[in-house]
């Protein structure tokens, strides 16, 4: 710590990337997943036909809200897109708080429930990625925003730290332990730091209101209503009149969006107050249309459907926030950017990954210069496998089990996730019972086996599998089994590169200290 | 033009990495680069990197053009820091794209 500055970093970026780097390693590998969240959920559907979104979509919602929860205080209505083919549908239970919510995922065809086993699908892995599970979500939310808060300490701290930047920029040098593992650290975070940077920072920006609470609440003591209309131009909330009246149809109203916004389609329907004198129904154009996440809406008044309120785009510091908003969730991102998105993802999950074992590494050969490993060291090396050979397996647990449980079963999406999170308690178990490179190799083994299998369970248990899929031009179930046989493809390479590793002379001869790479690693000419 | 781009990107990255010793030995075996040429391929990767931004900005505008970038940049500097190592020629070859790449372009415009 008394060595300068650059070295007391090369501390905190070790501490602060240890501590979090098993919770960091799951929010970016899972992350990575949630660009392919309406592609999960469709693989994980199999029910489902492939449907287009239609101009009465809105329409039909409605009604099906007006039956299943006329009493209700708010309506939340996802239309379907190119990507989603359902209608995703949110709702507030009535009750004098009424704070808790419900949900459906509807077919726009018929507006009755999808005719589909009961399933999270790609929504797990997109809510567990920053509310994790089992601990209650805004607990889950705090603790994914402290580890975001360290992981930007680690990326700013490991950009100081790396001395060499430029000189290493394109330097990857295999077979050299704990030097090779420096370099492919270097190359995962250096190679897609903007996108580290972007995705950490947004992330943050997300729960700003949350994290951060203190000048909203200050500047507006009334409550965030006030706050949220002058921000992000949304109507202020109206209260009930407590005199019924029907709503007016909707179709007409989504004609009218459509106009103001030059063809733009409307992503999601609001309902507030239905059925009452002074509900209001809000239309708020579609999050693929803009890099901004400040959705453009239209506010009309429920009974007569005039407009109330166009809000367009927001004030310049809530048009920030928007972009990075938007930049964080890349819903505007088409399959290409979607393809670099995720290419990135998995750069920062390797990156998580390579500074998690690099450490394990470097205090292991610190242990054996002086005859002892420590717990820690071991508890280090312990969770890593855990965590980073673990995952994988348990997302694979968690696919097996959507084509395995009965259809019927109760709380059958419940028990999918615990299929999910038993599955990596024994990816945990295990490693104290295999020594050393033994458990990475199984787990890895095992992951690669159950991702390579799942395209055949698929062919067992469904009807839509690669052989149907391929000649119906069903791109995306065919793709996302293509895709299960890559993500086995490259577990099973990680098993055999380990398994075949023999730690050679060089991984033991690496000068000690992390702070001065390259001095004695340049090969002399 | 958003291959174009990256095809440019990545003879950017190319050009940069023959003005390092270090990997213009990987490439021709020898750390010596005569001053002239490193100057001109350093310059030569900056140009090709600004032309690639270029490309995707024209392809999807100022904000989306952007990040198409950022995300092309990443796509095509690791690719090549794993060619370097593994395949040093096939990463030197590989530099010609923008030739195939801008004459695609050309002959669908056309």
């Amino acid at each position: 710590m008394k060595d300068g500055f650059r070295q007391s970093m090369a501390w905190l970026h070790r501490w602060a990337g240890l501590l979090v780097g098993w919770v960091l390693f799951a929010v970016f590998l899972t992350g990575t997943a949630a660009y392919l969240r309406p592609e999960i959920s469709y693989w994980m559907r199999p029910e489902l036909a492939l449907s287009r979104p239609g101009p009465a979509d809105a329409e039909v919602a409605v009604q099906a809200m007006q039956a299943m929860a006329p009493n209700s205080p708010s309506w939340f209505i996802n239309l379907p897109d190119e990507r989603d083919t359902t209608l995703r549908v949110f709702w507030r239970e009535p009750g004098p708080r009424g704070r808790g919510f419900r949900e459906a995922v509807l077919d726009p065809a018929t507006g009755h429930p999808v005719e589909a086993r009961e399933t999270l699908g790609g929504e797990f892995f997109y809510r567990f990625h920053f509310q994790l599970h089992y601990v209650g979500v805004l607990w889950g939310r705090w603790i994914v925003s402290i580890c975001a808060m360290f992981m930007l300490v680690a990326i700013v701290s490991g950009i100081i730290t790396h001395r060499r930047i430029f000189a290493d920029f394109f330097t990857f040098r295999p077979g050299k332990g704990q030097r090779s593992w420096l370099d492919g650290h270097n190359i995962c975070a250096v190679l897609a730091l903007p996108y580290h940077l972007m995705i950490t920072y947004t992330g943050l920006v997300l729960f700003m209101l949350m994290v951060m609470p203190w000048g909203v609440d200050r500047a507006y003591p009334g409550g965030r209503a006030a706050f949220n209309a002058e921000a992000f131009g949304s109507a202020p909330p109206r209260a009930r009149a407590g005199s019924a009246a029907s709503l007016t149809p909707v179709l007409p109203l989504v004609q009218e969006a459509q106009r103001r916004w030059g063809g733009g389609r409307v992503g999601r329907v609001v309902v507030a107050n239905p059925g009452d004198a002074n509900a209001t129904i809000q239309l708020v154009r579609a999050d693929s249309e803009r890099i901004s996440y400040n959705p453009q809406s239209l506010t009309f008044d429920g009974p007569t459907g005039a407009l109330l309120q166009d809000s367009g785009e927001g004030l310049p510091a809530a048009e920030v926030r928007g972009w990075m908003y938007g930049l964080h969730i890349g819903r505007f991102a088409g399959p290409l950017l979607r393809a670099l998105f995720i290419l990135s993802g998995l750069a920062g999950t390797a990156m998580v990954a390579t500074g998690c074992v690099l450490w394990a590494t470097k205090t292991r050969q610190q242990a054996a210069r002086q005859g002892r490993v420590g717990f820690g060291t071991r508890l280090v090396e312990h969770l890593n496998v855990a965590a980073i050979a673990g995952l994988p397996l348990a997302m694979a647990a968690f696919f097996w089990a959507n084509r395995l449980l009965p259809t019927g079963m109760p709380q059958r999406a419940d028990w999918e996730v615990h299929v999910f999170f038993a599955a990596w308690v024994l990816c945990l178990l295990h490693p104290l019972f295999r020594r050393g490179r033994q458990a990475w190799v199984e787990q890895f083994a095992a992951g690669a086996l159950a991702f390579a299998l799942l395209p055949l369970l698929n062919a067992l248990v469904t009807r839509r599998h690669l052989l149907t899929t391929l000649s119906e031009g069903d791109h995306v179930r065919a793709a996302f089994d293509l895709g299960l046989l890559g993500c086995a493809l490259l577990l099973g390479a990680l098993a055999w590169k380990v398994a075949r590793h023999r730690p050679t002379p060089a991984s033991i001869r690496v000068p000690a200290a992390i702070p001065r790479p390259g001095r004695s690693a340049e090969p002399a000419r | 033009m958003i291959g174009l781009g990256a095809a440019l990107a990545y003879a950017g990255f190319v050009a940069m990495c023959l003005a390092m010793e270090r990997h213009h030995e990987q490439v021709f075996r020898t750390r010596a680069i005569p001053p002239r040429r490193r100057r001109l391929l350093a310059a030569l990767g900056w140009l090709l990197l600004a032309a690639s931004a270029l490309a995707t900005v024209a392809a999807s505008g100022w904000g989306l053009g952007l990040v198409l970038w950022a995300g092309v940049l990443t796509a095509t500097a690791i690719p090549l820091s794993i060619l370097l190592t593994y395949a040093p020629r096939v990463a030197l070859v590989l530099a010609a794209a923008p030739l195939p790449a801008g004459l695609a372009l050309l002959l669908s415009v056309s």
